[in-house]
């Protein structure tokens, strides 16, 4: 009876220490492919925003094999998809050739989620309403060509797009009803040459610059694209004709990768000088006169692919507010890097992907304090498809410390 | 640590000898009860076994990576095989026998190995030369210490005994390895191009956790002197899911190719072969035939 009672306590300690899995865990941290088994099948992700479904929506683009509207195959096409909080899909949808070229980021006004996009005939563009399970709800014309850049200003948008009759970089602030309200335009110089890589860019046959758009805390907007033959960072008040401020480039070789105010003239922000790419998560700038990106100090990551993509965002980690990076090594995986945002300070790194190539497109903070990671792979090494990598709090409080 | 195992199973050897010096066994081959039999009811044994196992992966719950959006998942599960790669087992067993009944705690080192595989596959419908499949073939080897406790009866007695046993282990993680083969078929090439790679090696530790389940089987000894051989064969019955379910995707080459590990219970066929050493006689009139 003795030996009977220790055996059954024997099996209440061992199932004690059963090691289940539960939705809890498997939503704090996964690791998604989206494939597609066509051959010529092309995805790739721009945006993700966590839905208030603990979903994740995510804003793509797509190669355009059968297109149905005139034009629409020299543009990228439009892909949406919905999944839910453990990353299985709920909705996916190759969105109809009448919206191509769509940008991020995927802009969330009273619940729903905007982005610009292009009217592949007339190059013209527009802006989509998307509900929060991934369906577009509307499609309006907002006018001027080649969006390249978006930002929510408090509920309306600012966005930059390259007019290509006027040759102007121009910045544009429109309401969610697609009405513009406020337009500034600036010159990129004159000549052909300047056009150039910028065309190149919307048709995705050259390389892919880092257009940018946003407000500063003082309230000046500011762009980071093409002006006066330079990609440059401009501030602007959408009042003036000539900018108010500019940190110069250098010509296509040179700006900024990516931009964030931080508080009063300090931001963080990445650079680009040619294939170099420089992290500087705090630098002063004054948004007047002209200066020039190169002299800005930086980490210069010499492991980062060359004028690697870069993306920023703040977050609290282990109670602290950090500022996190996101680019794409030489190594062809997602690097991660980590800064105090009070004064900058590296506080640790973590690398994403394996064995195929992955490059980053996107990440946001999620409800759950954790941190959610988009971006393409390449499967067998050679098909573009959209991968989803959700961290929970506890691998980042062990990885930015 | 399984270089410490063949040290200590030859110290628990040794002590076993050397702790019977010149003595002889007992006739434990008498058919007729006696004083010293009766008193022989009662004995410690303690060897050694070592053998060879098979594994099966129960699949509790499935995870992918791969996610398809035109095609079943179905398409893209693993197969798991059954109980087809031989893996390790060596065991140190101390029992005590009391009238047929053996009381048997056995620290074991086993090392199991399970295999499955899927197959990827990319194709075009207006295009037959557009088409390329992938098939990825894993081998995960996991090398546990484990504890099992043991209820043995001797279903008859004399020299050939055979008897059935039943108990319960506890496994805890030592080492994992998981051994992956990609090969596969191209043909958008411009021809059949039969691709294969190098087995990419992954240590995978950190997939996997500490784990328990039941033990029934059976076997026989043979004494000889002082020596009992024994021969047996359980079956192991994993009740616990052996993956730690945070790290599920921890491993980036693995996830890299599309890779998750499925929740898993951990079923195993273990066949061993030993020798016991009984621990204590009363006198020297207890003599071996």
């Amino acid at each position: 009876m003795k030996n009977l009672t220790y055996i059954a306590l024997a099996l209440v300690i061992c199932s004690s220490c059963a090691n289940e899995s539960s939705p809890d865990i498997d939503k704090a941290n996964f690791v998604r492919i989206y494939d597609n088994n066509k051959f010529s099948a092309s995805y790739f992700p721009i945006d993700i925003k966590q839905t208030p479904d603990g979903g994740y929506l995510i804003l793509g683009g797509r190669r355009i094999a059968d297109p149905t509207s005139p034009n629409a195959q020299y543009y990228s096409g439009t892909y949406l998809l919905k999944t839910d909080n453990l990353g299985a899909i709920v909705l996916e949808k190759e969105v109809a050739t009448d919206i191509v070229n769509p940008i991020g980021p995927l802009l969330e006004v009273n619940s729903k989620y905007y982005f610009f996009s292009m009217e592949p005939k007339n190059i013209q563009t527009q802006l989509s309403e998307v509900d929060p399970s991934g369906t577009i709800n509307k499609t309006t014309l907002v006018g001027g060509s080649y969006p390249a850049a978006a930002y929510n200003d408090n509920g309306n948008f600012v966005l930059l797009r390259y007019d290509d009759f006027s040759k102007q970089s121009v910045v544009t602030l429109v309401s969610p009803s697609g009405n513009s309200i406020n337009s500034k335009g600036f010159s990129v110089g004159a000549g052909d040459g300047v056009e150039k890589p910028i065309v190149e860019h919307f048709l995705r046959t050259g390389r892919q610059f880092p257009f940018q758009v946003g407000k500063t805390l003082s309230g000046q907007y500011f762009f980071s694209g093409f002006y006066n033959y330079t990609f440059s960072l401009v501030f602007t008040n959408l009042t003036a004709n000539n900018p108010q401020g500019v940190v110069q480039g250098n010509q296509d070789d040179g700006g900024f990768s990516c931009v964030m105010p931080l508080d009063g003239n300090r931001y963080a922000g990445a650079r680009f000088s040619y294939g170099d790419n420089y992290l500087m998560p705090n630098i002063t700038l004054t948004g007047t006169g002209i200066t020039s990106s190169v002299d800005l100090e930086g980490n210069n990551l010499l492991e980062l692919a060359p004028n690697a993509t870069v993306k920023m965002l703040t977050a609290t980690i282990n109670g602290k507010d950090c500022i996190l990076y996101g680019s794409n090594t030489r190594g062809k995986q997602i690097g991660l890097y980590g800064y105090n945002k009070a004064d900058g300070k590296f506080i640790g790194s973590r690398y994403l992907g394996f064995s195929n190539p992955f490059e980053i497109a996107a990440f946001t903070t999620t409800s759950d304090g954790g941190l959610a990671v988009c971006g393409t792979t390449f499967i067998a090494g050679r098909f573009p498809r959209i991968c989803l990598f959700k961290i929970s709090k506890e691998e980042l409080s062990k990885s930015f410390q | 640590m399984k270089k410490l195992y063949l040290p200590l199973m030859f110290l628990a050897i040794a002590s076993a000898c050397l702790g019977q010096p010149k003595r002889k066994a007992p006739k434990f081959n008498s058919t007729k009860p006696n004083g010293q039999n009766q008193f022989l009811d009662k004995q410690w044994w303690l060897g050694f076994k070592a053998g060879t196992n098979l594994s099966q992966a129960d699949v509790m719950k499935r995870y992918t990576i791969l996610t398809p959006t035109n095609y079943g998942s179905n398409q893209i599960d693993k197969t798991y095989d059954a109980f087809n790669v031989f893996g390790i087992v060596t065991s140190v067993e101390a029992s005590f026998s009391y009238k047929g009944f053996s009381f048997s705690l056995q620290p074991t080192y086993r090392s199991s190995h399970f295999t499955y595989s899927n197959q990827l596959r990319w194709f075009s419908t207006t295009n037959n030369n557009e088409s390329l499949t992938q098939n990825f073939s894993q081998e995960q080897k996991i090398e546990f210490a484990e504890i099992p406790f043991l209820i043995k009866y001797d279903v008859y007695g004399d020299r050939l005994r055979p008897f059935v046993q039943v108990g319960i282990y506890y496994s805890m993680l030592i080492n994992a390895v998981k051994t992956v083969q990609v090969s596969g078929t191209d043909i958008a090439s411009g021809g059949t191009n039969q691709l294969s790679t190098e087995p990419v090696i992954v240590g995978t530790k950190d997939l996997f956790t500490n784990n328990w389940g039941l033990i029934g089987g059976f076997g026989v000894t043979y004494q000889t002197g002082n020596v009992r051989w024994i021969l047996d064969a359980t079956y192991r019955m994993g009740m616990s899911n052996i993956v730690n379910t945070k790290n599920r995707f921890a491993n980036d080459r693995l996830s890299g190719i599309g890779d998750a590990q499925d929740d898993l219970k951990l079923n195993n066929i273990v066949i061993t072969a030993g020798v016991l050493f009984p621990l204590r006689f009363l006198s020297n009139d207890f003599k071996s035939n």
